[in-house]
């Protein structure tokens, strides 16, 4: 007895439920390959990424920022490699720091082992690794972050009162009592308030800083587009935004800008800015420049499956036509 | 055993296991998901006290004494009066005592209305002044603007720029502005631009979105396989 073998179904209807296990499984292949290989993508930064790597690079050497750090290891991928890229120009400037966070417990902890790993980056290139409480200091988190950030803009010496943070074998002693913020009487002292953010203290930093000293933004992809009207309307000096940020800024400390290389060629060309250098020689390139290449083959795969499912859509509708 | 060895495959783990409910559903994903949930209860919890309420309130309470090169301070028991405050936001849970735990909300509500006039002007005031933007060109010795551009010209490709800025700003507030029934046709044909815009917006946002998704990814994957296997596995 013959048994009957089911309909197979119309083309157009397999292409719009192709396997979920076989995309996830392409996908997971397709961003681990590139990671194996170095490969070099062109890049033009953006404009809001221009101003804030000439920001940074026009606070005088030797000063200050205060920098809030509300990201974890969630948003690593890009908040990671936006807080090395920082701290990385702000170490070579020689400009100590002061770090809060407002939006995750856990966040001062991921900025404390990300300045170590840099500290091991300099050490292993010769140079000397940036000294906790005399270089820069820990002030610790704050929880509501919309309070907190109000407080720091209206006094900073009562918000970050009390707390301490530990020099290198002495007992923990209080953060005023450090190099970092000695003359501290309110947020308008230091010359830039850096967020480098995954969650709205962005917005609450606009909310209650603005005006009081200049903003400068590193924000999550998903953010770019609301942050950018802040940028638009000079709230802010600028602002990296998500991998493309991060490349951008990596791209910047290796060429500067409208600064001539070896050929003679200006990678970076700006109208806005005269000539301002990068850091030619010394490791620049962090996750931005591993991570786009691999970025490029995920959404080309993104592209291809979106035209799969619309043609197949097509051929449906095509079908239940005739 | 080397520690960091065993942090990074523990962390290893916990991806493949979150991970794996993009699969189904499974026990693997359900145990790492626990775990996740019970140390960030437990870190947020231990950090509210190391972090925040000891040095807010704990040590200006009590006082604190001379150490190393700490100056004491005097406690304030003024401080104490805080914890009534406090505690009362837990009569919620209480049916015959809830009205309580309406003070705090109060006062926490009352201090946050209070500052929202100052709020709504930092945030909204330079938007609503950086709206206003010239959209005709005043000079026409160059289309675009020059490396040197003349001061306070306004060059036809900004003209172009600022007129469309200005069409989106006016079209998508004529479609909130004018959502009910309009007869005039100039107004509904401009609320349909704005919905178009809007939807254009829409799209960015959500491409920007995609992109940060398959970053996180990226850098998951560099985790397991570089960081990981290759540092560790690779190399021993």
């Amino acid at each position: 007895m013959s048994v009957a073998q089911p309909a197979k179904r119309p083309l157009g209807e397999r292409l719009q439920s192709l396997p979920k296990f076989w995309i996830y499984s392409i996908l997971l292949v397709l961003t681990t390959i590139p990671l194996f290989v170095t490969v070099s993508v062109p890049n033009e930064p953006q404009e809001p990424a221009i101003d804030l790597y000439a920001s940074l690079m026009q606070l005088p050497e030797g000063g200050r920022v205060l920098i809030a750090s509300d990201w974890t290891g969630s948003t690593r991928g890009e908040s990671g490699g936006e807080f090395d890229a920082i701290i990385r120009i702000l170490m070579r400037k020689k400009i100590k720091f002061a770090i809060y966070s407002t939006a995750d417990p856990q966040a001062p902890l991921v900025a404390r082992d990300s300045i170590a790993r840099l500290n091991d980056e300099r050490r292993k290139a010769g140079l000397a690794p940036y000294e906790r409480f005399t270089d820069w200091v820990s002030v610790g988190y704050f929880p509501n972050s919309e309070g907190a950030t109000n407080g720091i803009a209206n006094d900073i010496r009562s918000v970050f009162g009390g707390r301490k943070d530990f020099p290198p074998g002495r007992p923990p002693t209080d953060i005023f009592q450090s190099p970092v913020l000695q003359g501290v009487r309110s947020v308008s002292d230091f010359p830039m308030l850096i967020v480098i953010t995954a969650s709205k203290t962005s917005n609450f930093t606009v909310e209650r800083v603005y005006g009081k000293t200049p903003l400068a933004f590193a924000v999550t992809g998903v953010m770019g587009p609301e942050t950018q009207v802040f940028y638009q309307s000079k709230q802010i000096v600028g602002f990296a935004g998500g991998l493309k940020g991060v490349y951008d800024l990596e791209t910047m400390m290796e060429h500067g800008i409208n600064n001539p290389g070896p050929d003679g060629k200006i990678v970076v060309p700006s109208s806005k800015y005269g000539q301002i250098p990068g850091f030619p020689g010394m490791p620049n390139k962090g996750k931005g420049t591993l991570y786009y290449p691999t970025l490029h083959v995920a959404l080309a795969l993104l592209i291809l499956t979106v035209i799969i499912g619309n043609v197949g859509m097509f051929l449906s509708k095509r079908a239940n036509q005739r | 055993m080397n520690y960091d060895f065993l942090r990074l495959t523990v962390g290893v783990l916990a991806t493949v296991g979150l991970y794996s409910v993009l699969y189904r559903e499974n026990k693997f994903y359900r145990f790492f998901e626990h775990i996740f949930l019970g140390l960030a209860s437990g870190w947020t919890l231990v950090a509210l006290w190391t972090e925040s309420l000891k040095s807010n309130w704990w040590d200006k309470m009590v006082g604190t004494a001379a150490e190393g090169t700490n100056a004491a301070a005097n406690g304030n028991w003024a401080y104490i009066l805080l914890l009534p405050i406090g505690l009362m936001g837990y009569f919620v849970f209480s049916k015959k005592h809830n009205w309580m735990s309406r003070i705090p909300i109060g006062i926490i509500l009352g201090l946050w209305s209070g500052q929202q006039i100052q709020v709504w002007w930092n945030t909204y005031g330079p938007q609503i002044n950086a709206s206003m933007k010239p959209i005709f060109p005043t000079t026409f010795s160059s289309f675009t603007v020059p490396a040197t551009p003349e001061a306070g010209a306004v060059y036809p490709s900004q003209a172009i720029t600022n007129f469309l800025f200005v069409l989106t700003v006016l079209s998508v507030l004529s479609y909130f502005l004018f959502s009910f029934d309009v007869k005039n046709r100039a107004i509904r044909n401009t609320s349909i631009l704005g919905r178009y815009l809007l939807m254009i917006g829409f799209g960015a946002i959500f491409g920007s979105t995609v992109m940060m998704r398959f970053t996180l990814l990226i850098d998951r994957m560099y985790f397991i396989w570089i960081e990981w296997f290759q540092t560790w596995i690779l190399r021993r």
